[in-house]
């Protein structure tokens, strides 16, 4: 068992044990730091595989991502800290099911597909991000950029939803529309 | 040997599987996302899986990596802005409490 295989086990069942630890804990800021940490294990593991820029850009969107899922967590939950061990399960058997049957096909998929030799030599950090700038700003720059607008559009979208509507003020009748509204023309005075 | 392909393609099923009881066992709507986060961490997995062991040379998977974290960001933005109005109108995230999105 080579070295690597080693850091991908540690790291990938670290990761795997905070998955599960975000729908165990009853508090739900330790359910974010869970879903951080677990993150993070999966961009420890993209660093194993010598993807470098990709393992440091996960673990930096991934720690600004999370600590704002903390942050709306507590906003949102009226028992964040989990001392009162709420229970916000529903349909428990079937998602067990349904997580247990996915594993299993993923599982079986990678343990007989028959994957070839592996590739024992890849290109260095400093030349793949060379490639991959070189990739982003020409065969891939339509895909780059309909990313980028992506992203524009669900900010754009994102604030429409949240800004707080304009506050109204209660429509008060009209009473020159009544039907039955007598006038008063000033002659009985 | 694969071994360590095989390796990392199982832990990336173990969080698939996690992220799938999460996303349609938890009632409330953040920890909803958070399943969904993990079911995206584990394609992310996969593809860096793929790229590293079986072709090195093709820099258009990093490319793919980087879309999907694309849209685990857009994933977040939307959901939480849905999350706001909801909190906002209601009072509450429990997706227990929306039957009335029902079609």
């Amino acid at each position: 068992m080579s070295v690597q295989v080693i850091f991908l086990l540690a790291f990938g069942l670290a990761a795997v044990w905070f998955g599960i630890v975000v729908f165990r804990t009853h508090s739900m800021v330790r359910s974010a730091l869970a879903l951080l940490f677990s993150q993070t294990a999966v961009g420890a593991m993209f660093l194993v595989m010598q993807a470098e820029f990709l393992g440091v850009l996960q673990i930096m969107m991934m720690a600004t991502e999370m600590s704002i899922m903390a942050i709306f967590m507590v906003m949102f939950m009226m028992d964040p800290g989990g001392l009162g061990e709420m229970d916000m399960k529903h349909q428990r058997k079937l998602s067990l099911w349904a997580g247990i049957i996915a594993f299993g096909g993923a599982s079986g998929l990678a343990l007989f597909g028959d994957w070839g030799p592996i590739a024992t030599q890849i290109p260095d950090a400093g030349e793949q991000v060379r490639l991959l700038g070189i990739e982003l700003l020409g065969r891939s720059m339509l895909i780059f950029e309909s990313a980028g607008l992506t992203i524009l559009t669900a900010m754009i979208a994102a604030t429409s939803i949240a800004v707080q509507p304009p506050h109204r003020p209660k429509e008060t009748p009209d009473k020159s529309k009544e039907p039955y509204q007598v006038h008063n023309h000033g002659g009985a005075a | 040997m694969t071994l360590e392909l095989v390796v990392t393609l199982i832990i990336a099923a173990a969080m698939f599987g996690t992220g799938i009881y999460g996303a349609l066992s938890q009632t409330n709507l953040v920890m909803i996302m958070m399943g969904i986060e993990l079911i995206l961490a584990a394609a992310l997995l996969n593809l860096v899986a793929f790229w590293r062991y079986l072709h090195p040379d093709a820099i258009e998977a990093q490319m793919f990596v980087l879309i999907v974290m694309t849209v685990m960001a857009v994933e977040m933005a939307v959901g939480f802005a849905v999350a706001i109005t909801r909190f906002r109108s209601r009072g509450s995230v429990e997706m227990e409490e929306a039957q009335e999105l029902k079609g």
